[in-house]
């Protein structure tokens, strides 16, 4: 009998390192010259750099080098696809296997907070612009954080009731605890950032600022057309995370909870329904595993917990009367298959769409919906737009290095305004 | 960086804007390597030693020790003084000042007569050197007239300080050898020859390894080698005691003595600060990680001072050297028990061996549980805690006293990295 793996929703799933295992750790790293994990990372948090300093017992200086580059550097240590970015450059790899460099990161960050440092202060100049980021998720923060750092007045407009965005509310918290986005989040606080929240943000409400950033994210939901879609125990990926987080241990998800879709989402919920008392979790994905946009990594940790992955079969029918029953899939390629599983709920994680954004801000959107931005993140006036409204869902730590490309582009408009 | 803290610090005079520098050797060796290091932050350098005689070197000339896959844990260098021109390199001196005047050039020498000593001295007087130091220390040179056999003659020492310091008024700084039982008597010699300070310590003579496909010692040259300078962080404890004895000695106590052997990190700096220490010196840790090191070192420091209020080097210089005493002065009236946390502890057993094997079989071992068990044999030693692979599992716990001592406040130490 296979080991299965018994975890709780709210208790980090992956221990982290103490100070010794640090140093091992460290001490494997090669300290490259022209270190290929450092280029490896979107949002520029130089983990060569920071793995010198835990190396070389300065662990304060490693902390302080991922903060000043990576306001959710505790955060992208838990979730960065690090086998695809920094780690998979690793010249380590060359001799066996690449340091754990989000491990090492984690510890770092963890040590910050042991220490209460506050590596991150807004200048005592203040300049006279205004700045509002909409949305107070991943790029929002990132793209607030360096306006404050350069001394701007910035103000996070956000329609829910805490900040984070996907990372409070669209990631199961064993893999990305609240506490850690708390603590990224009050990084961005400590630089003088206000927060309004329950803003449901119209035009109007920009119209006191110099210039504006939109980083609203893409919650709008996509659950494909099919027969009993609209059955009780039907949700879209981004509702299901959402109540789990909100509702937190007594949410229920079911008994038996199939969840549709192949990326790093559908293993979020999957864990979700299994960490909070589901007795049988599958994913059904339509295409193969190599195939998938989901991390290896998480697909592993579903696997172990108990969760059955199935490939190769597209949803066709949700059944039940008054609520769901049964799901049936059709073969994606293999015409002839076909497949008949009974549930309590199933969750569609096949992607999130964007909302209507021309309804909130004067902006252009493409036909799929984002808004077009240049890669410097303009998008029209005083109005600029960064992350997955924009470049229609990536990771996390594309959305930082995408928030802190526009703040620079924002900076120098405001300097061209002549707001400073 | 959020931290500044200032780490400049007044040496022999001269104005430091921090206390790193590079130590006599191949690390700083022409006028490019120099102009690097001073681009990365380090506050001076003791550039490659200078003599009349220029080396002629052998190859291979480095080995290393390690232990258990860590590597570079001491270091065997069998190169010499500078093998480039004299006039050369005190040409590359003075460029160097001139090109970045706010950082600290000293001109390391060693001469085999008196009068090359005073030419040398004159030579870097003219290259504009801000400070001298004597090499009295290589292990390695081909000639008895130069080298440590020159550190371990206490009337070597004198005379050719003397020499240098009747020819010019920069400071000058004898570098010792560790090849000695009493480094004091060389000091001594040094400052009564006119030496402002001494430098310590240079490299340990030593055999490394022994290769067995050539029969001889690491390096291999042509089938044999040579005993020369052992480096590197398993010399640290040597130069922590020669620099803590020459600072007790009442002849020697308001040196300001240059700190070398072993420096790697700021915590390393801290400690030969910490002893009294009033300049460092690296070349090891270049060696295997180039001149970057020095970055940590600064930011490091910066923050250990952040964190207890220092505000400059001198707040902490020499803090822990009246703590340094005789053995028999020691407070020997109590043991303390180690105390083992069983949630931590993860059951392999190597305080057990330690302990039976090396110590005083004062542990037992359950095999039923796989935990040790403290019996009344313990003497305090604390072998199991430094054996033990977890971080914090055994730790110090009760104080015991023995039977009619007096009993008194005593200062621990709580934790353990």
């Amino acid at each position: 009998m296979s080991k299965v793996v018994k975890a709780k929703y709210t208790a980090e799933a992956v221990s982290g390192f103490n100070h010794r295992t640090a140093m091992e750790e460290a001490a494997r790293c090669l300290l490259c010259h022209d270190a290929p994990c450092s280029q490896g990372c979107p949002a520029g948090t130089d983990p060569a750099k920071f793995i010198r300093s835990i190396r070389f017992r300065n662990v304060k200086g490693a902390a302080e080098t991922i903060r000043e580059n990576n306001v959710l550097g505790g955060t992208c240590a838990r979730v960065c696809p690090y086998d695809r970015l920094c780690e998979e450059a690793c010249s380590r790899c060359g001799i066996d296997r690449p340091i754990e460099i989000g491990k090492l990161q984690r510890y770092a960050i963890e040590q910050e907070e042991v220490f209460g440092m506050q590596t991150l202060k807004a200048p005592a100049d203040k300049k006279a612009g205004k700045a509002a980021c909409i949305g107070a998720g991943p790029a929002s923060l990132a793209c607030a954080a360096e306006l404050a750092k350069a001394g701007y007045d910035v103000t996070v407009l956000e329609r829910e009731a805490k900040a984070g965005g996907v990372l409070t509310y669209g990631i199961v918290p064993s893999r990305l605890p609240q506490a850690v986005v708390d603590h990224d989040i009050a990084q961005v606080e400590a630089l003088g950032v206000k927060f309004e929240f329950g803003k449901d943000v119209k035009e109007a409400d920009t119209e006191g600022y110099d210039a504006v950033f939109i980083g609203t994210g893409l919650w709008g939901t996509k659950i494909p057309d099919i027969e009993g879609k609209d059955l009780k125990g039907v949700y879209a990926a981004a509702d299901f995370l959402k109540a789990a987080r909100t509702t937190g241990e007594g949410f229920d998800p079911g008994k038996k909870v199939i969840v549709v879709g192949g990326g790093d989402v559908t293993v979020d919920c999957a864990v979700t329904a299994k960490l909070l008392g589901a007795e049988d979790v599958k994913i059904v994905y339509r295409r193969t595993l190599e195939e998938a946009p989901g991390n290896m990594t998480e697909f592993q940790y579903a696997l172990q917990l108990g969760i059955g992955i199935t490939t190769g079969m597209a949803p066709a029918a949700v059944k039940g009367s008054g609520k769901v029953e049964k799901a049936v899939f059709k073969g994606f390629r293999d015409e002839g298959a076909s497949l008949e599983l009974s549930a309590d709920t199933i969750v569609f994680a096949t992607g999130q769409g964007p909302e209507d954004m021309t309804k909130v801000v004067p902006v252009t959107v493409t036909d799929k919906g984002m808004i077009a931005a240049g890669e410097d993140g303009a998008a029209g006036g005083k109005f600029f737009a960064a992350g997955d409204i924009v470049n229609g869902g990536k990771t996390v730590v594309e959305a930082v290095a995408a928030g802190k490309e526009a703040a620079a582009s924002m900076i120098a408009y405001l300097e061209k305004k002549g707001v400073n | 960086m959020a931290v500044k803290k200032d780490l400049s610090i007044n040496y022999l005079g001269v104005e430091c804007e921090n206390p790193f520098f590079l130590s006599s050797s191949p690390v700083g060796s022409n006028y490019e390597m120099v102009a690097k290091c001073f681009e990365t932050g380090w506050g001076g350098v003791f550039y490659k030693t200078v003599g009349i005689f220029v080396a002629d070197e052998c190859s291979p000339r480095f080995d290393q020790t390690n232990k258990e896959g860590l590597p570079w844990l001491g270091f065997k260098n069998m190169e010499q003084i500078s093998d480039k021109p004299t006039e050369l390199n005190f040409e590359n001196m003075r460029k160097l000042k001139r090109a970045y005047p706010e950082k600290i050039m000293v001109a390391s020498i060693m001469g085999s007569t008196e009068q090359e000593w005073k030419d040398l001295a004159k030579m870097a007087e003219q290259a504009e050197a801000d400070l001298i130091e004597g090499n009295f220390s290589c292990p390695q040179m081909t000639s008895h007239a130069m080298g440590s056999d020159v550190g371990t003659n206490p009337e070597l020492v004198k005379s050719y300080s003397k020499a240098v310091t009747s020819v010019t008024d920069i400071p000058f700084i004898a570098k010792m050898t560790p090849n000695i039982t009493n480094m004091e008597v060389p000091a001594i010699a040094a400052i009564e020859g006119g030496a402002a300070s001494v430098s310590a310590i240079n490299t340990v003579k030593s055999i490394t390894n022994i290769d067995f496909e050539n029969m001889t010692g690491m390096p291999v040259v042509n089938g044999k080698s040579s005993i020369s300078g052992y480096s590197g962080a398993a010399v640290k404890p040597i130069a922590l005691r020669f620099i803590a004895q020459m600072l007790q000695n009442e002849k020697l106590k308001d040196l300001e003595i240059s700190g070398i052997g072993g420096i790697e990190t700021w915590r390393d700096c801290a400690e030969f600060l910490a002893l009294g220490c009033r300049n460092l010196q690296v070349t090891t840790a270049i060696m295997q990680y180039g001149y970057r090191i020095v970055e940590d070192m600064a930011n490091g420091l910066m923050h250990f001072m952040d964190e207890r209020g220092y505000n400059k080097l001198e707040d902490f210089i020499g803090l822990a050297l009246g703590n340094i005493i005789p053995a028999e002065d020691l407070n020997r009236d109590f043991k303390i028990l180690p105390k083992f946390d069983d949630n931590k502890c993860i059951g392999c057993g190597r305080c057990y061996i330690s302990c039976y094997d090396a110590a005083h079989q004062a542990i037992d071992w359950n095999a039923e549980t796989r935990r040790p068990e403290l019996n009344d044999n313990c003497v305090g030693c604390h072998l199991c805690l430094n054996v033990c692979p977890v971080q914090e599992c055994i730790t110090p716990g009760e104080i015991k006293w023995k039977d009619g001592r007096e009993q008194v406040d005593i200062a621990l130490k709580h934790h353990y990295d």
